[in-house]
């Protein structure tokens, strides 16, 4: 393997890690305060696709303005699935389970009847051309995604650990009692991570959108993935899931490059396994008392 | 005296078991009140139904004279009573100071929050050194002052506390009991719930007994402490 296979695989996984990242914590965030798995959120990440779609492709405002407008977009859907869908079913496992997973397909049918079923919808990518790196190319729209990442991911961080509202959401995640007994509103809580979660998803299928098929049913392996970094990382944590993210993404490229596609997800949920037996909790996780 | 908080015929039920039975209770203000009783008698349903987080399907609760049991959990907290929950649930992956902050949520303009958590460091000069710890990694007495100092942080007129000593060293007891005292001479009404029943009305003014969900006797502390029967069934004495 020359150094330019090197560079290329370690660069597209630092992409696809980054991609997993956004999607994963939001999932984690939305897990951690609802205590309740979104089944729709690979979906969320689908409408971010669509935002881009529509506005950048279909209206022709600028792309990053397109990816920018898909956080409030997608955060203002995930706000009232979660008003609407999941707050009258929180605290019951099964009915959290039929009301997310049916918040996600009513979105795939609704998105379906406007745009179309199946059919692939090519977007042009706004940055053509390449860099290249040590005899590897690197496209600059999937460069793009990683700064991205590290952008949003820390601004989540700062919230989460500097501002009131952020450190609220955490004792919430912890213990949802004893957070109300602080004065705090679960249902503005709840409100909030789904404003994140969803914001999260939208931005990060809205970076996607010009690398991969955008069709209604995309967002599927990104959350089958999602699921399983989040249950790697350890449930509720954000830095877990940050971690497993790019973990799981070095594992899906470097194995995807040696072998298959389909390999590298047997990997990945091999791994899941090995660190469920070896660690429970997941990598990051606590053992609730 | 004035009543603060007055518990009148409440009655809660967990689905069709009732867990307490037409409980009245009446705090004045400035006291520490005490519940004692077996596991399973009632107590902590009390509390948990004033804080909001039980409703009552019989009675009322009222505070400064006004019925409460129509505000969620978060209003109640807002109105002045403050709830340090059985196991003292602090937040394990926050700091300490963290918790504090949480426990201000309401109260988090800035001079209001200097100046109570200059009265939680008064009281706990213990959290003062500790403010970065996690709060996870403190022994149980250390996190039993957090959860205390987290419930002053919203600046108090009740303050609910479940089981304060429970799992504690006899010297961690009394030293939880020392600073109930206190809190209770800066002006502060305690409802104070306890198995240790020795400690609870050697602290308290005034004392109820609950059995099996229903208040069986109540009267002034030291009253209780000289009672045959209550000798006998909870304090251990021939």
């Amino acid at each position: 393997m020359g150094v330019d296979t090197i560079v290329q695989t370690f660069t597209n996984a630092l992409v696809l890690g980054s991609i997993y990242a956004m999607v994963a914590v939001g999932l984690a965030i939305a897990f951690g305060v609802m205590q309740m798995a979104n089944f729709a959120h690979g979906e969320l990440f689908m409408a971010g696709s669509y935002v881009v779609f529509t506005l950048y492709t279909l209206v022709g405002i600028p792309f990053l303005i397109a990816v920018i407008l898909a956080f409030p977009i997608v955060a203002a859907i995930g706000m009232v699935f979660e008003r609407l869908i999941f707050r009258p079913t929180r605290g019951n496992v099964l009915a959290g389970f039929m009301a997310t997973a049916g918040a996600g397909f009513i979105l795939q049918v609704l998105v379906g009847q406007q745009w179309g079923v199946g059919l692939m919808r090519s977007i042009q990518t706004p940055y053509p051309g390449s860099t290249e790196i040590l005899g590897a190319a690197i496209s600059y729209q999937r460069l793009l995604i990683f700064p991205a990442t590290v952008v949003m991911v820390s601004g989540l961080w700062y919230f989460l650990t500097r501002v009131k509202h952020g450190k609220a959401l955490r004792a919430c995640a912890q213990d949802p009692e004893a957070a109300v007994l602080q004065g705090i509103s679960l249902n503005k809580m709840t409100s909030l991570a789904m404003l994140l979660s969803g914001g999260f998803a939208g931005v990060g299928g809205a970076l996607m959108a010009p690398i991969i098929p955008v069709t209604p049913y995309m967002g599927h392996t990104f959350a089958v993935t999602a699921f399983i970094i989040v249950i790697v990382g350890g449930m509720a944590s954000i830095e877990g899931a940050v971690i497993a993210a790019f973990i799981l993404g070095f594992i899906h490229t470097i194995v995807t490059t040696m072998y298959d596609s389909v390999t590298a997800t047997m990997v990945g949920v091999f791994f899941m396994a090995l660190v469920l037996i070896v660690k429970p909790t997941g990598l990051m996780g606590r053992v609730k008392v | 005296m004035t009543v603060l908080l007055e518990l009148k015929n409440t009655s809660v039920f967990y689905g069709k078991v009732r867990a307490t039975s037409s409980v009245s209770i009446s705090v004045p203000e400035g006291q520490i009140i005490t519940l004692i009783g077996s596991n399973g008698a009632g107590k902590s349903t009390t509390l948990r139904m004033i804080s909001g987080l039980e409703r009552p399907q019989e009675g009322d609760v009222l505070f400064e004279g006004q019925s409460i049991l129509s505000l969620p959990p978060e209003k109640i907290t807002g109105i002045g009573i403050a709830h340090v929950p059985e196991g003292r649930r602090v937040f394990s992956q926050m700091t300490v100071m963290e918790n504090l902050e949480m426990g201000a949520y309401l109260r988090s303009e800035s001079k209001e929050m200097a100046r109570n958590l200059d009265l939680v460091f008064s009281h706990f000069p213990r959290l003062k050194e500790r403010v970065g710890q996690y709060a996870g990694t403190m022994s149980g007495g250390e996190q039993q002052m957090l959860a205390m100092g987290r419930a002053l942080m919203s600046n108090p007129k009740l303050i609910l506390m479940d089981e304060p000593t429970l799992g504690l060293s006899p010297i961690m007891c009394q030293e939880i009991a020392g600073i109930i005292k206190e809190i209770n001479g800066n002006g502060r009404t305690i409802v104070l719930v306890e198995q240790n029943a020795r400690l609870a009305l050697a602290l308290a003014h005034y004392g109820y007994v609950l059995d099996t969900g229903e208040v069986v006797i109540e009267g002034a502390a030291d009253k209780l402490r000289e009672n045959g029967d209550i000798q006998k069934t909870y304090l251990g004495l021939d």
